[in-house]
């Protein structure tokens, strides 16, 4: 069960960065103690494993956890994964150490130990992760933990603008390797490591190679904070330094070389690798060396050196050799070891000084020489100076790049262009030891400096040793590690290559001597630069220049928003008709035109009249709008035509439905029509605006037309058939529609008044004590006149109308009519009472709940479907016979007549509802103080 | 043929919300509010457990079908309603006009429509339900009848509903005109003909995509979402930014796989542009927003466009992209709804002397003063943008994975592109309950125990889902089954 050790060490890290924050209660020290303890147990899980891993054996445990989904719960221990899992666990005990003098004594650490033990956890996973899609996982943990720590100091506005920044570039980039991990799981047939690195040729020859490269690297780049998007690594220099110093440093930005080292096997040896990567890595070597430099700030000159060195790592994985690969997996070594040496020297001096501008903090030997000598060797290492580690990572590199050109003719180029980074390199680890350790007296420091506590300097000084004996005596210190890691990163065993402190006087040793001497004389005019800097880095700034695509983004949204997003239903309406018309015209241009066959009816006087009748209410009503009550006459004009085009073509239902349905929308929207002023304001839309609109609505009616025409003139084979033949047998009617809606369709039905059941729910809502604002009353206080005439007429049409309406719904199953129908009407009759009487009286003589009639009509819709389920019958069947009925006569009935009265009475009661919630919201206005409330 | 036990939840929902509906009216009293909202959750949790126990099958003349696939939808459905109406339960409670025991039921009806737009297996079926919901959405809307917002924000909505319907309801006119049927089953079979793909069809299809675009408000038909959303009272926009997002979806994915399967390689295309419209349009219009409700706004429109992504792979020719991509959309917008449910909880909780606010800056130190709310927040930001190993990651890695399958690469990297720029402005909020110095106004209120419970609930399923995502994935894994094999 040792296997099991590879998730239980990630387990057990993160399970402590539970834990700790809760034993972090007993004191800093119990913090600091079982922190230390979780990493020494996450190592003793790792260690059994170790021997096989250094043998080049791979490891692979695996756990089916979603295997239809391709996860598995997969880990993996190989040369790589063990070089990274010592360099994290090693260095974390190293910083745990550290940050426990180094943070201040008020900060009960549990907080950031807990947060750190979380991204010892993630940066494990990722370095130990057989399957890609966890790998990803675990990667976006540290992103999230980086993100948490960089702001770890909240207080300042600095810190929390960097994090935000940080999480933004690595978190997205996170997500582009994830899409670049699914899309090479697509190409290889498996998310499983082996597979993928199995299947390179595939990858390398898929038509989608390119796309999964590019989305692979951005995740890469953006986590090793390449160039271009390098610039939220100085800003994160905001967090505490010990963070600098494990994440920033050593362990997370390395994550996107491992990554890059990792899939090594399969996605290299193509031009656009070679392109891209050894690119990216030049440029971001050689700008990060120059700005390092010039930061005044200690901390800003290693974040620029780190980006530097790991575009330095970039570079040699992405030129085209094995031996450079060597040298990447050693560089990375190396680095990780100085670098987090330096950063500890850093936040000593920091500590010390209580400031890290390096135009200040000078002298430094002579307070705290222990610490300057093991930060001198550290910088010596960085600079490459022979003896130290950097010094050998470095000749490697200079020695690859006098191997054959990639471009040829062109063989002095790259020798040349890595001396100079040399140059630059020497220059900027010269100014962290003169500037800082030598150059006369401090200027102006808060509190005198002196040594650390001596555990503060303990870390340090280990890892300034290791530079000193991976230097002296590389092969027996790293030479295994290095051999397995770089034939993991290979995918096959490494080429032959020498490691030893020395190796003659050659080429490589001159550019390096090249580079010492250059750095000197760089360093020596750096006050030039200075100058030169001052006047033109502001315009170039890496977070100035994310600030400004962020602002130009946001400005961009708000422009696009300003021309969508107004507000006004005038815009909203324009869009959508226009999408409507562009998604018809794509589906026009994608089917294109069929020629439409079948014989068109020629016209006739009666409809030319009707066109003309159609056109005018439509055109009127559109012109007319700010004249509302005209502008609904207008509307009734349509309505009307309509359904006298339903009478033409013989559908006497649909025309006497689409009749009383129009009176009674066209009166209640005139009633309510009273609220608001007559004429509506003339708004001052500009005559282009106004023509656009008409332009829209052009094209709408035209589409719309087209569409007709071509539905029109096509051979039309219908179920109406079916309907026709079954209508008497079946449902027991004579009147199809009517059957089609009681019986065949009766499902529909009841789901269509319980709509406007709803509607009627809806208006009660909206409109039960509404108040409404003065400007009303005007209209409203002509309301209750009543004209006299009408009041006598309506005293004889008012019995004459409810039998008219009984009548319809009693013949409505053979004869046009029917329940929808019958109930219009009586709403009709009913709303022509209320104008000719007024609301009192009406109310007064009905006396009757509409809430209750709805009720009721609901209940016996419902009731009579389950009635006949009470025979056995399905829901609706329809039972009908011949009936006597006294003074009616002899009758066929249908019991879906029951299920009729039902929908008659949802219909009355809807009508009732709206009518008196409309009367009522006069009355209120006429008479406030009665009512009470305050407006 | 005519089964009719098959949809006894839909019944049993609409008989109890008749009894609801009367119990609210008959006593005559000013404060059913709670008693009748409470009954209505009742309810909801009853037609789940009925939903739970429906078996396979059509019923209603083949008008009204049930499968596994309806059966996830609508359980998701009622708990985004129950736990939208839990939501209100407080907030409503102290302004008069909210607190009217009408709101509870126009939601029990809303659940209904939505349960019908599931079921529908035919285009009449569906406009009924989808009109059902869309009439108790413009009155909830618009509910908040003093605010001036409430009242354009529900006029809007119901105008542009209005029109949107109406494209949807000439949509599948055509479809009758030229099929001459309207049930799904005998579209399904009349469109495996050779013709199928004529012009008028192929318009009358995009008209109504057109209007389903419109419910789930996907771009270019998304205009109406900020301003309802913002306009709206809280709760009410948790409600529409949940459960009827998710069925206008789930009915969506029927129609367009069921009865126009054939035609997927027009609506294919179509929806390509709608997902990245939607997506793109959700990315970068939400950066520049102050009002938390109108960037959750954009937020919804750029969650709806990842999950089309899943639809998109639904048009593929390869059945096993095809249910891979209904798939993750399913389990998308699970995922998606109790997210966005919790972050509106946390929305709703904003309150300060008792008076609602609604900019995101008023969120800043809520670290110091609720820590609890704080964290929950986190939590749903984190996983709105996709951050392992929430649940949103989950959602967003099928999706893409979907679309890579499926060979729509470009969409997955468009989908991978906006969510760098929504993680920004999700990374925001948390930047500014975290660090940000409290304004001058003071603390928000402290939340009543009805959010907290919300809160808690979706929380601990968005943190903790990794823990167990299998009985999900099987369910939507057999959802899938039902109507794409």
């Amino acid at each position: 069960m040792t296997l099991a050790g590879l998730p239980l060490s990630i387990l057990a890290l993160l399970l402590g960065a539970a834990l700790v924050p809760l034993l972090a209660r007993s004191g800093r020290g119990v913090a600091a103690w079982s922190s230390a303890a979780v990493l020494g147990i996450a190592a003793l899980a790792v260690a059994p494993l170790a021997p096989a891993a250094l043998a080049g054996t791979v490891t692979v445990l695996r756990w089916p956890w979603l295997p239809e989904w391709g996860l598995d719960l997969a880990f993996r221990l190989d040369g790589l994964g063990l070089l990274f899992a010592i360099l994290i666990l090693g260095i974390g005990q190293l910083v745990i150490l550290y940050a426990a003098y180094y943070m201040p004594p008020e900060d009960g650490l549990g907080r950031f130990f807990g947060i750190l033990l979380a991204f010892a956890g993630g940066m494990l996973g990722v370095v130990l992760s057989e399957n890609l899609l966890l790998m990803v996982i675990f990667w976006e943990i540290t992103s999230l933990a980086s993100f948490l720590l960089i702001a770890y100091r909240h207080d300042a506005s600095e810190a929390r603008i960097a994090a935000r920044m940080a999480l933004a570039v690595t978190g997205g980039g996170g997500l582009a390797l994830l899409a670049g991990v699914l899309l090479l799981g697509r190409i290889a047939g498996s998310l499983e490591l082996s597979a993928v690195l199995a299947a390179g040729e595939a990858v390398r020859a898929h038509p989608l190679y390119p796309v999964a490269l590019a989305l692979v690297l951005l995740g890469a780049f953006t986590k090793s904070a390449q160039f271009p998007f390098h610039f939220w690594l100085p800003n994160a220099m905001a967090a505490p330094t010990p963070v600098s110093a494990y994440l920033h440093s050593a362990t997370m930005v390395k994550a996107g070389v491992f990554l890059l080292a990792r899939l090594y096997p399969v996605l290299s040896g193509t031009e656009l690798w070679f392109a891209l990567v050894s690119g990216t890595g030049a440029v971001t070597l050689a700008y990060g060396a120059y700005v390092a430099l010039l930061k005044h700030d200690l901390k800003g000159l290693l974040a620029y050196s780190t980006i530097s060195h790991l575009g330095l790592i970039t570079l040699l994985i992405g030129l085209e050799s094995p031996l450079s690969t060597v040298a990447a997996v050693f560089h990375i070594i190396n680095h990780a070891i100085f670098k987090a040496s330096l950063f500890m020297a850093a936040g000593i001096i920091d500590h010390e000084c209580g400031t890290r501008d390096m135009r200040r903090i000078n002298g430094m030997f002579r307070y705290m020489p222990q610490t300057a000598v093991l930060g001198m060797v550290a910088a010596a290492a960085m600079a490459g100076v022979p003896l130290l580690n950097g010094f050998l990572s470095k000749e490697m590199f200079f020695a690859e790049t006098l191997q054959e050109p990639p471009v040829a003719g062109y063989a002095y180029a790259l020798p040349a262009f890595a001396t100079f980074a040399g140059v630059l390199s020497v220059a900027y680890s010269l100014r962290f030891i003169h500037d800082v350790f030598f150059h006369g007296e401090p200027v102006g420091l808060p509190r005198t400096p002196h040594e650390p506590p001596l555990w503060m300097r303990v870390p340090v000084g280990i890892l300034s040793l290791l530079c000193l004996v991976v230097g002296l005596l590389p092969q027996s210190s790293v030479g295994a590690l290095l051999r397995t890691a770089s034939a993991a990163a290979l995918g096959g065993p490494p080429p032959p290559y020498e490691l030893a402190p020395w190796h003659g006087f050659n080429l490589p040793l001159a550019m390096s001597a090249v580079a010492l001497a250059g750095g000197a004389l760089w360093y020596r005019f750096r006050g030039v630069l200075f100058d030169l800097h001052e006047r033109f880095a502001p315009l170039v700034g890496g977070p100035a220049a994310f600030e400004r695509v962020y602002n130009a983004a946001a400005a961009a949204a708000r422009l696009l928003m300003a021309a969508m997003d107004t507000g006004r239903l005038r815009r909203y309406v324009a869009l959508l008709l226009l999408a409507a018309l562009g998604l018809g015209l794509h589906a026009v241009a994608g089917a294109g035109l069929a020629p439409p066959h079948g014989a068109v009816i020629p016209a006739d006087p009666v409809a030319i009249g009707a066109l003309v009748a159609l056109a005018v209410g439509a055109f009127g009503c559109a012109g007319l709008h700010r004249r509302r009550p005209l502008a609904v006459v207008f509307a009734s004009v349509v309505g009307l035509i309509v359904s006298l085009t339903f009478l033409r073509f013989s559908a006497p239902d649909l025309a006497l439905t689409q009749l009383s349905v129009e009176v009674v929308t066209i009166v209640l929207l005139l009633l309510a029509l009273r609220f608001l002023p007559e004429e509506a304001r003339a708004t001052d839309a500009p005559r282009r605006r106004r023509l656009g609109d008409a332009a829209i609505a052009g094209a709408g009616g035209l589409g719309a037309a087209a569409l007709a025409y071509a539905l029109l003139t096509r051979p039309f084979e219908t179920v109406s058939g079916f309907f026709v033949e079954q209508s008497v047998p079946g449902g027991g009617g004579t009147n199809v529609v009517n059957v089609i809606l009681v019986d065949f369709r009766g499902f529909d039905t009841l789901g269509e008044i319980w709509v406007l059941a709803l509607a009627a729910l809806g208006a009660h809502a909206l409109l039960e004590g509404l108040r409404l604002r003065p400007h009303a009353l005007r209209a409203a206080s002509e309301a209750d006149r009543h004209p006299v005439m009408l009041a006598m007429l309506m005293r004889p049409l008012l019995p004459l109308a409810l039998t008219v309406a009984f009548h319809i719904l009693l013949r409505g199953h053979n004869l046009p009519g029917g329940g929808f129908i019958a109930g219009l009407i009586t709403g009709i009759v009913l709303i022509l009472q209320y104008l000719a009487v007024g609301l009192d009286i009406t109310s007064a003589r009905l006396r009757v709940d509409h809430l209750r009639l709805f009720a009721l009509g609901l209940a016996l819709a419902a009731g009579t479907g389950m009635a006949s389920m009470a025979f056995g019958a399905p829901f609706l069947t329809s039972a009908h016979g011949y009936v006597p009925i006294p003074l009616v006569g002899r009758t066929h009935l249908a019991s879906a007549l029951a299920f009729d009265l039902g929908v008659y009475l949802v219909v009355v009661a809807t009508v009732l509802l709206v009518l008196s919630e409309l009367g009522r919201l006069s009355q209120r206005e006429l008479r406030p103080a009665a009512c009470g409330g305050q407006g | 043929m005519m089964n009719w036990t098959l949809a006894l939840p839909e019944a049993a929902l609409a008989c109890a919300g008749l009894a609801i509906l009367g119990a609210g009216v008959l006593p005559r009293r000013h404060d059913m509010f709670f008693p009748i909202s409470m009954a209505v959750i009742g309810a909801l949790v009853l037609a789940g457990v009925l939903v739970l126990g429906q078996g396979d099958g059509a019923a209603l003349a083949g008008q009204y079908v049930s499968d596994a696939f309806a059966r996830f939808s609508k359980v998701l459905v009622l708990i985004g309603a129950a736990l939208a109406l839990t939501l209100a339960l407080d907030f409503n409670q102290t302004d008069r006009d909210l607190a009217r025991f009408e709101y509870p039921v126009l939601i029990l009806f809303a659940a209904i429509g939505m349960m019908l737009m599931v079921s529908a297996n035919d285009l009449m079926t569906l406009y009924l339900g989808l009109e059902l919901q869309s009439l108790a959405a413009y009155v909830l809307a618009a509910f908040n009848r003093d605010s001036e917002r409430s009242a354009e924000a529900g006029l809007k909505y119901f105008v542009l509903g209005a029109l949107a319907s109406g494209l949807l309801l000439y949509g599948m006119s055509l479809v009758y005109g030229f099929v001459g049927t309207t049930s799904f089953d005998r579209l399904a079979e009349a469109l495996t003909a050779e013709h199928a793909a004529s012009l008028g069809l192929v318009t009358a299809l995009v008209f109504v995509l057109a209007g389903l675009a419109f419910k789930i408000s996907a771009v270019p038909f998304h205009m109406w979402a900020p301003d309802v959303y913002e306009g709206a009272p809280t709760p009410v926009t948790a409600f529409f930014a949940s459960a009827p997002k998710l069925a206008a979806v789930a009915l969506l994915t029927r129609v367009l796989t069921q009865p126009f399967g054939e035609l997927s390689a027009q609506w294919g295309q179509v929806l390509w542009l709608v997902s990245a419209g939607s997506m793109i349009l959700g990315a970068f219009a939400a950066i520049g927003q102050r009002n938390i409700k109108r960037l959750m706004a954009y937020s919804s429109i750029g969650n709806v466009g990842y999950a089309l992504i899943g639809l998109v792979a639904a048009a593929s020719a390869d059945p096993a992209v095809r249910s891979e991509g209904v798939r993750a959309l399913l389990f998308y917008m699970a995922i998606y709804l109790l997210m966005t449910i919790g972050a509106f909880a946390v929305l709703a909780a904003m309150r300060r002397r008792g008076r609602p606010v609604e900019e995101i800056e008023d969120l800043a130190g809520l670290a110091r003063s609720d820590i609890g709310m704080a964290v929950w927040m986190l939590v749903f930001m984190f996983a709105m943008a996709g951050v392992p190993p929430l649940a949103g990651f989950w959602s967003k890695l099928f999706v893409f994975r979907a679309a890579i399958e499926g060979g729509y690469v470009w969409l997955a990297v468009i989908g991978v592109l906006t969510s760098v720029v929504a993680a920004y402005y999700y990374v925001r909020i948390v930047r500014v309950m975290f660090f940000d110095a409290p304004g001058a106004a003071g603390a928000l209120d402290a939340r009543p125990a009805s959010l907290t419970v919300v809160m808690a609930a979706t929380g601990l399923f968005t943190a903790l889902f990794s823990v167990a995502p299998g009985p999900l994935l099987a369910a939507a894994q057999a959802a899938v089954a039902a109507i794409a094999g």
